[in-house]
């Protein structure tokens, strides 16, 4: 466990982890958004919720923000109890939720000013504060402008600056880049690094594997409200899928029938998955799956062999594919 | 870098109309410019022009010229008018179009902080508007008499009464639908026309005196009117106020505790 930075935080916090939850329940009318999940979140760390959409990952991301209250089960952040401790623990939580919260009717240096104040700074601490987190947020050129024409990209690192204002101990991220295009992910990506460099405990849901791999030590797979996997991005990959993968796509019609001939040709150990668009080979040796695929006389339409990823984890473990 | 804990806010109200006051800083021009023009266009329309006729008419039942008689009752309408329009669709941006709302519940403000602050600036802009309706109404010889000055608490007090219990209902709203049309059209104008702005009430049918007595609206004309002429005991006037706080306790009760249920989802 880390403890960098633990000197704001003197006495048995220090060891504790930052957020522990056990049997964290989310009901709502008849539907169990979360279903009784138990992790724990220690202080430095980047921690993600993998999951596709209705895992339950925006629900547990509420709880954990002292926003929604839980339905049963126990929550600890920072030591304390959301329910008789809310505005206390907020106070030193960031929080970015999946939709834009921004006031668009003000400046891009006001919305940061404001937020400030809602937590009771004064004008003093925050107007070296605001302009620290413009040029953090590469938005220094656009403080006075109103935050309506701003790019999406844009208004995302305003709303992570946001974020930061009250020098939060732990900095949630709802689906931080969802929407964003590739250039505008990179970016924001590059600075929740520097955040997580800087000893900030990230807390993130994502949907998106490469988001994932790149900015969590550590994560949950999330299905159906319930956790189904634990660990490292590469601890995952290693236990729950092979080295390498290959992709063949066959005919429209005709995948049905080449998986089941490469089925009677793989190694113990090596799986293969039938998609609607393609057929997947899990292996240790990609070239050799392939060059084995075309011994059997298979011609796919076309082939990739890549290394795992945190996809086919999620596949393998679920089912489903991620993005549906 | 975590950095010392930021101390619970004190003063959560004053926050939140700092915030308001950041946001009305675009817009001050238009408050004013409909803060003078609609109680000018009111008072010359129809407490000077109508008046005309209605004096040539005889005020008997009245007891005073017609603009007298109006200027208080035109002066708590325009307050409920600033309050309904306060109440609908701003609260619905800061649930639904700029979620600002959900963005104060993240941060050490509770739902019910942020609810208080909305009811606060809503009651500033009526209370600030009143006091230039009372200007305006002065400047054009409307009020004869010091005691003139209690309708603008009068005005204040039946527009939050008005107010409270319509954000209520904005937080409640989910999709853009007719919701507020339906409140505008069938509650603001119909409280306006009959509530015994123009005339007094008993001139309507017994149920329709009914109707009124029910609306905040009426209370408010009276006690403002009472202020304004005279005439009305201290009984009354107790009865009137007491039923307009029922009004605002009940329907900031009910703003609290709709603004935690949507932002606690």
């Amino acid at each position: 466990m880390s403890v960098s930075g633990a000197t704001a935080e003197p006495g048995p916090l220090i060891s504790a982890p930052l957020i522990s939850a056990r049997g964290l329940t989310k009901q709502f009318a008849g539907f169990t958004a979360v279903d009784g999940i138990d992790f724990e979140v220690a202080r430095g760390e980047a921690f993600g919720f993998l999951g596709p959409n209705g895992a339950g990952k925006s629900s547990t991301m509420r709880m954990v923000s002292c926003v929604a209250p839980l339905t049963s089960g126990s929550l600890q952040i920072l030591g304390m109890d959301p329910v008789q401790d809310g505005p206390r623990i907020r106070a030193r939580l960031g929080v970015v939720p999946q939709q834009d919260t921004l006031d668009t009717e003000l400046t891009v240096r006001e919305n940061l000013y404001i937020y400030g104040r809602y937590f009771g700074m004064s004008r003093r601490v925050l107007r070296p504060k605001v302009d620290e987190l413009l040029d953090f947020a590469q938005l220094t050129e656009r403080a006075d402008s109103k935050v309506e024409p701003l790019s999406g990209g844009m208004k995302r690192r305003l709303t992570i600056a946001r974020s930061l204002i009250n020098d939060p101990d732990i900095l949630m991220l709802d689906e931080p880049t969802t929407g964003l295009d590739p250039q505008a992910r990179h970016v924001l990506w590059d600075r929740l690094y520097r955040l997580k460099q800087d000893g900030v405990t990230l807390v993130l849901t994502t949907h998106y594997m490469d988001e994932a791999e790149q900015l969590c030590d550590r994560l949950v797979v999330m299905d159906g409200g319930r956790i189904v996997a634990e660990g490292s991005p590469l601890s995952l990959i290693a236990e729950h899928s092979t080295r390498e993968v290959v992709e063949l796509r066959f005919a429209p019609g005709s995948n049905g029938a080449a998986a089941a001939r490469l089925g009677a040709a793989i190694a113990a150990g090596e799986r293969v998955d039938e998609l609607p668009d393609r057929v997947l080979l899990y292996v240790s040796d990609g070239e050799q799956a392939l060059s084995r695929a075309h011994e059997l006389g298979l011609s796919p339409v076309s082939s990739l062999v890549r290394r795992s990823t945190l996809e086919d984890v999620f596949l393998r473990l679920t089912g489903r594919s991620l993005v549906d | 870098m975590p950095a010392p804990a930021v101390p619970r806010p004190r003063g959560a109200l004053l926050q939140l109309l700092e915030y308001q006051l950041l946001v009305a800083r675009a817009f001050w021009r238009s408050f004013i410019i409909v803060g003078v023009l609609s109680p000018l266009l009111y008072v010359l329309a129809l407490g000077i022009g109508l008046g005309k006729v209605v004096n040539r008419h005889g005020t008997d039942t009245l007891g005073v010229p017609y603009l007298q008689f109006v200027a208080p009752a035109f002066l708590v309408a325009a307050a409920i008018q600033v309050a309904a329009n306060e109440s609908t669709f701003p609260v619905m941006a800061g649930f639904k179009w700029m979620r600002t709302f959900h963005g104060m519940a993240a941060t050490s403000l509770t739902p019910r902080q942020i609810c208080d602050g909305q009811l606060a600036w809503c009651a500033l802009r009526v209370l600030s508007n009143a006091l230039l309706y009372l200007l305006i109404v002065v400047a054009l010889g409307g009020a004869h008499r010091w005691e003139f000055v209690w309708t603008v608490p009068a005005a204040t007090l039946t527009a939050m009464a008005f107010a409270a219990p319509v954000t209520a209902l904005a937080a409640i709203v989910e999709s853009e639908g007719n919701t507020f049309n339906m409140l505008f059209r069938f509650v603001v104008v119909p409280m306006f026309l009959f509530s015994g702005t123009f005339y007094p009430i008993s001139t309507l049918p017994r149920w329709g005196q009914l109707l009124a007595y029910v609306t905040p609206q009426w209370h408010g004309t009276e006690l403002a009117r009472g202020a304004a002429l005279g005439g009305l005991s201290p009984a009354a006037a107790i009865g009137h106020v007491a039923y307009l706080l029922v009004w605002l306790v009940v329907g900031v009760g009910l703003a609290r505790w709709r603004f935690r249920v949507r932002l606690t989802k």
